[in-house]
């Protein structure tokens, strides 16, 4: 059976602004809340799609330097903003995707997550928006 | 009002930024990452001495 390497490689925009180099991992889930909309006589829980909840989520090494991690991200939370994320950095095409969440949000912001011997990493999420997706 | 790109972060330097669907531009003002600049008020026209008397 074939096997193959994949070296992880994304890019990532975070309100337009590339944050690729100081994200070291990112989780893109979509998500349709499910419903339930079983009733009598059913066997089975049955479900049915309601709202899109999609989630991003950041891990990324914090910086206070100019057009850096701070000053891409202080003035986000508690607001919207459109994040964007494909595979690697080549062209967008069918093979390599660019998924956008437009008018996501950004509840919590850790200032410092400080360790003795550790560089400082914060995990970022932004929930909801519209999720969609370009191949070209 | 236009904004000018001021970090490679977000593209060329001294380009004009136009702001996508979505995206913060309180946000880019707040890092630096873009500056505002007004937009420049178009030149009045030269007055010029016409003579309207047909004589």
């Amino acid at each position: 059976m074939a096997t193959s390497t994949y070296l992880s490689n994304p890019l990532v925009t975070v309100n337009a602004v590339d944050m690729t180099d100081q994200c070291s991992s990112a989780n893109l889930s979509r998500v349709i809340e499910a419903l339930e909309s079983t009733s009598f006589g059913k066997t089975a829980r049955v479900y049915t799609a309601g709202l899109e909840n999609s989630t991003l989520t950041l891990t990324m090494y914090n910086s206070f330097a100019a057009s850096e991690t701070y000053a891409t991200l202080a003035a986000l939370v508690g607001t919207s903003t459109t994040v964007k994320i494909k595979p690697t950095s080549a062209a967008t095409s069918a093979t390599n995707p660019e998924s956008t969440l437009t008018g996501c949000y950004l509840e919590t912001l850790p200032i410092v997550n400080a360790a003795l011997g550790a560089l400082d990493t914060i995990d970022i999420t932004f929930t909801g928006g519209v999720y969609s997706v370009a191949v070209a | 009002m236009i904004y000018i790109i001021a970090s490679t972060k977000l593209g060329i330097i001294g380009d004009t930024f136009v702001p996508a669907d979505g995206i913060n531009v309180a946000a880019l003002l707040f890092g630096g990452f873009i500056v505002e600049q007004s937009t420049p008020k178009p030149k009045k026209p030269a007055k010029t001495n016409t003579d309207t008397n047909e004589e």
